[in-house]
């Protein structure tokens, strides 16, 4: 029998077996903490100061402290509300296509059948992509004039004028979710068919002979069993989504008139565009906030990621 | 993995037939749409692009987009995808290391702050990346790491290691105790029942996490364009906007490009999908 | 036993190459990337930000930058590519982070905001002394003035004119526009160009990016509008708003425009021109190279902005510069690379190459400018143009991006009035003005 403990020895009374696995859990969990501070703890917190400053890069000499100035200013702010609304729409909308389409596919994909690699493959090209590129693909695709959605609607005769899928108010933002879901799905789709390939075959079988039907299986073995990935996708997932602000970025900037502005893409535009970096500081900190929120909440709700005992 | 089944019902067989197939050719042609419409333009010449009406077949199909593009001095594809390449392969075994451990230790240890730490981990994803260029350019600066690997590798970090940790998190969860703890009484210490039993079951997670780190650090733009200046330093991601000009954009080497840079993740892919086969857990169940 | 060893010989495999990952990996991780060995140089090198990464455009850069470095021996120009979208973060988050390039390529519309901050380096000083100063235009220098200093050299001068197709009009049986054309000249010709059933439109109008606000704005200057008026804010005068809605109309009333207008930036409006399914556009000069390869040289011209109701008109100068900051290293090695790009020859290759007009008169005057049917509009436009009012105050260049777009993008569909769009947007530009 190897003894490959980190650092401690076996059998030694010192330090009592509890501790030991503490320790040892923190030893575990320092390569990741370290990585974390260093490279998003620290920046955050300078954030965090940023926003309780009226810091315009280009009016230096009006750089001073003014607590929650930025705060109220944004709570007054027509468009950080509208912003907030989007990316609500933005967010859900993704998430909710994404996670069925993608656990659609999963189940599609955890059939046996030939070609099953090649498939596979196939539908995780999508993710590939540099987001930036993504859209700007899309954008040539959706162009009303020269883009192949509309051309090949207009041919299948589905369509008689040309529509302007990212110039119409009412649009843009169906628009760019499906650029999104079509990026997205091959997330939930790896994810889920880890987790369902982990599923043991017997119990299948056992449940079969059982005489459950199909759906009841379903809905008995599977699900439960793949809760705690589907908790943990769909919460990366929705945060991810919040914070993404490539697509819009490049597909319609925040247009037409704010249809797709969400609050990260107005925080860039803040940022960079006005020079605002306090006002961007107090975005992003109220981001977080709604978010971590968020995220409390769905966790006591879906009851996190304990464990299957 | 075939599944015997004693006898099938209406529903699963149509599950299995006509639903199955329909749903695959549905799924693979919107997932290959937009590529196959790449990978027709990377094969036209300036004057096809530019026809109206659109022209879907490219009638002299040429590869000078391809050739173009990876042996183009200015903008060399070939560096772009060594570069890519090399960051992302570390990123992702790197990281899938550091997760490996942290999930397993949040998985299965009762300590305090546990929760509170998941959440923190979670809540490092939430900050706009945008936001973090200033702060970690000076930090990568002060170091000497500008127009380094490493400084791409240590930022990928920042949103690869949270969210595999989660997903690590989630897979040691869903594994029942029974198997560690049966190791255990067996005389087995905790490294050793995470080498032995745990890791071969949760192959599949470890496997779509290592993807997934690989794949989120090879479209990563941002970081890559703010801590490299030299074109030779420059990663695919970034090589492909240098095809997108202020008054237009290139598409016959952008497109070139992008079916390019799709083509060292579909390999890997197809070497890692194997192990989200999972056939090792018959019988390790007892009772 | 026999387990043991088993295990422990896969464990040393496994260390072996583990390490000789990690070993292969320090190697790279140090190294530089495999480049020619480095020169040792007496001074800093100089640290070149190039913003616009296109192939055309890096060939050439560099070609001039290595003519440069082959030219001395005390330094080295190295030049970093970053593309558009990207350039501006990366030179403010560089700037913010106190290591800025030590001279970079912008447009004089961001100067303004690095020169709040206090990053760019005055140059009025080094300007006296320079050989060239008299032979640039007095209109270049203007663009890159703040108050009396100097803070930015221009590298390349263009401003805005109308391209239109000249096969298509003779196919139409129509006259080319004049130089002197009138409004309703415009007009006229959009509508002869509209079929909206063959997917043709008479004029690509703008809905995206700071351009979007500042093409009405040059027609309103054809009405007698003016955005600062004995420095009193007057962009929401009458005379604006008129001229406005009739801009406007050309979307909403008389659909000369394609229906994606509300969207469309540079590359749309250049790439619906250069497939055929507009006939006119409004744009500086920067897009005759393209539209030579997409549409063919002899199929367009162009002319300048026409005459507006007030039988008067401007066209927005802008300049390409060539900008240093106060925090570079090598100061007066970026200087020499500044006057050196700005040489006769190196002017005219740059300009020449792109389709830009030179800031020098001796070297416009040249054929290879003067001579150019697709730049005759641009040439003449010179008489009438002005700098871009919008310089006058670095709070609004944002503003622009953050407020005035919306405010547009509603207006061109519809949602607003001209009247409303003027009236918000003189709010926002008022809070700037301090």
């Amino acid at each position: 029998m190897t003894t490959l403990a980190l650092g401690t020895r076996r059998a030694r009374p010192l330090i009592s077996a509890r501790t030991r696995k503490l320790l040892i859990g923190y030893c575990y969990l320092m390569p990741a903490a370290l990585c974390m501070l260093a490279t998003v703890v620290v920046p955050i917190g300078m954030a965090i100061k940023m926003s309780l400053y009226n810091d315009i890069l280009y009016k230096p000499q009006d750089y001073r402290f003014i607590g929650l100035g930025n705060y109220f200013r944004l709570a007054a702010d027509p468009v950080f509300w509208l912003s907030l609304w989007n990316s609500c729409v933005w967010v859900f909308g993704s998430v909710a296509l994404q996670f069925v389409f993608g656990f659609a596919a999963a189940l599609l994909l955890n059939q046996a059948f030939r070609g099953r690699a090649l498939v596979r493959t196939l539908t995780l090209l999508p993710w590939i992509i540099p987001g930036v590129v993504v859209g700007l693909i899309w954008e040539w695709l959706y162009q009303p004039n020269y883009g192949v959605i509309n051309d090949l609607l207009i041919k299948a005769g589905w369509l008689h004028d040309r529509i302007a899928w990212l110039s119409t108010p009412d649009l843009a933002m169906a628009a760019v979710v499906f650029t999104n879901v079509w990026r997205g799905i091959p997330f939930f789709t790896i994810m889920l068919l880890a987790g369902l390939q982990a599923v043991p075959a017997e119990l299948y079988e056992a449940a079969h002979v059982d005489g459950a039907s199909v759906f009841g299986r379903f809905r008995h073995i599977t699900l439960p069993l793949l809760r705690p990935i589907i908790v943990v996708a769909t919460a990366t997932r929705i945060i991810w989504t919040f914070n993404y602000a490539d697509l819009i970025f490049v597909m319609t900037n925040g247009g037409p008139a704010n249809a797709t502005q969400i609050t990260s893409t107005y925080t860039l535009l803040q940022a960079y565009s006005n020079l605002d970096f306090g006002y961007a500081g107090a975005l992003s900190v109220v981001l977080l906030l709604v978010m971590l929120v968020f995220t409390a909440a769905y966790l006591r709700i879906t009851r996190g990621v304990e464990e299957i005992a | 993995m075939m599944r015997r089944r004693p006898s099938a019902g209406l529903a699963e067989r149509l599950l299995a037939g006509p639903v199955l197939w329909g749903g695959l050719v549905l799924l693979t042609a919107f997932a290959l749409g937009p590529f196959i419409w790449m990978l027709l333009t990377s094969l036209k010449d300036h004057q096809e692009l530019y026809a109206t009406p659109l022209e879907y077949l490219p009638r002299h199909p040429t590869l000078e987009n391809y050739v173009d593009a990876w042996t183009s001095p200015v903008t060399p594809f070939s560096r772009f995808f060594f570069n890519s390449l090399w960051v992302c392969s570390v990123t992702m075994v790197a990281t899938t290391a550091v997760s490996v451990l942290a999930g397993y230790a949040i998985a299965r240890f009762r300590f305090a702050g546990r929760d509170a730490l998941l959440l923190i981990f979670l809540a490092t994803q939430m900050f706009p990346s945008v936001l973090l260029i200033a702060p970690l350019l000076t930090q990568w600066r002060a170091l000497g790491l500008i127009d380094t690997y490493q400084a791409l590798i240590y930022s990928n970090f920042s949103f690869t290691v949270p969210f595999t940790v989660w997903m690590m998190v989630g897979y040691f969860s869903s594994i029942p105790r029974d198997l560690e703890e049966s190791a255990m009484i067996d005389g087995c210490n905790h490294f050793g029942a995470l080498c032995r039993i745990v890791l071969p079951l949760a192959a599949p997670g470890i496997a779509a996490t290592a993807i997934f780190a690989f794949v989120v650090s090879w479209s990563e733009l941002l970081f890559a364009i703010s801590f490299t200046t030299e074109t030779d330093m420059r990663t695919l991601s970034a090589g492909l906007l240098y095809m997108v000009g202020q008054y237009e954009v290139q598409w016959g080497p952008l497109s070139a490009g992008v079916i390019m840079s799709t083509v060292p993740v579909a390999v890997l892919f197809t070497f890692l999908q194997r192990h989200l086969i999972h056939g090792l857990t018959a019988g390790a169940v007892k009772g | 036993m026999d387990e043991r060893w088993l295990l422990s010989r896969r464990k040393f495999l496994h260390t072996l190459a583990g390490s000789g990952v990690i070993a292969a990996g320090d190697l790279a991780w140090w190294e530089a990337p495999l480049l020619a060995p480095r020169k040792a140089f007496a001074a800093e090198p100089v640290r070149f930000q190039f913003s616009v990464p296109e192939p055309t455009r890096i060939t050439l850069v560099t070609s001039l930058v290595q003519r440069f470095n082959q030219s001395q021996k005390d330094f080295e120009v190295k030049v970093e590519f970053v593309p558009q979208a990207q350039a501006r973060q990366k030179l403010i988050s560089a700037v913010s982070a106190g290591s800025p390039p030590d001279v970079c390529q912008i447009w004089d519309n961001w100067i303004g905001q690095f020169q709040g901050m206090g990053a760019v380096e005055d140059l009025t000083s080094r300007v006296k002394s320079w050989k060239h100063r008299d032979d640039v235009q007095d209109t270049a220098w203007q663009t890159v003035s703040a108050g009396n200093a100097i803070v930015s050299m221009p590298l390349a001068l263009t401003l805005d004119g109308i391209f239109y197709r000249t096969d298509r009009l003779r196919e139409l049986g129509l006259k080319e526009p004049t130089p002197d054309w009138t409004w309703d000249d415009f007009l006229r010709i959009a509508q002869a160009f509209t079929k909206a059933s063959e997917n043709r439109y008479g004029y690509g109008m703008r809905g995206a990016g700071t351009w979007s606000v500042l093409y009405p704005s040059e027609f309103a200057y054809a009405n007698g509008a003016a955005v600062l008026k004995d420095g009193k804010l007057a962009i929401n005068s009458k005379e604006a708003v008129d001229a406005l809605s009739w801009y406007l109309d050309l979307a909403l009333k008389h659909k000369v425009t394609p229906p994606s207008a509300a969207t469309d930036g540079f590359v749309e409006i250049v790439e619906t021109f250069g497939r055929g399914i507009t006939s006119m556009y409004q744009h500086n000069s920067g897009s005759v190279g393209q539209q030579k390869k997409n549409v063919g040289a002899a199929n367009f011209a162009t002319v300048p902005l026409p005459v507006g109701p007030a039988k008067k008109r401007a066209s927005f100068y802008f300049s390409e510069t060539l900008t240093m900051f106060k925090a570079g290293r090598n100061k007066e090695g970026a200087w020499q690379f500044v006057s050196f790009m700005l040489d006769d020859e190196q002017s005219l290759m740059y300009n020449k190459t792109l389709g830009l007009l030179p800031p020098r008169k001796s070297i416009i005057s040249k054929p290879d400018f003067a001579d150019d049917p697709a730049l005759r509009g641009f040439i003449a436009s010179f008489p009438f143009a002005i700098v871009s009012p919008y310089l006058a105050y670095p709070g609004w260049g944002g503003r622009i991006d953050s407020d005035g777009v919306p405010l547009i993008q509603q207006a061109i569909l519809g949602k607003i009035s001209p009247q409303e769009c003027l009236d918000r947007f003189a709010a926002v530009l008022k809070q700037e003005m301090t």
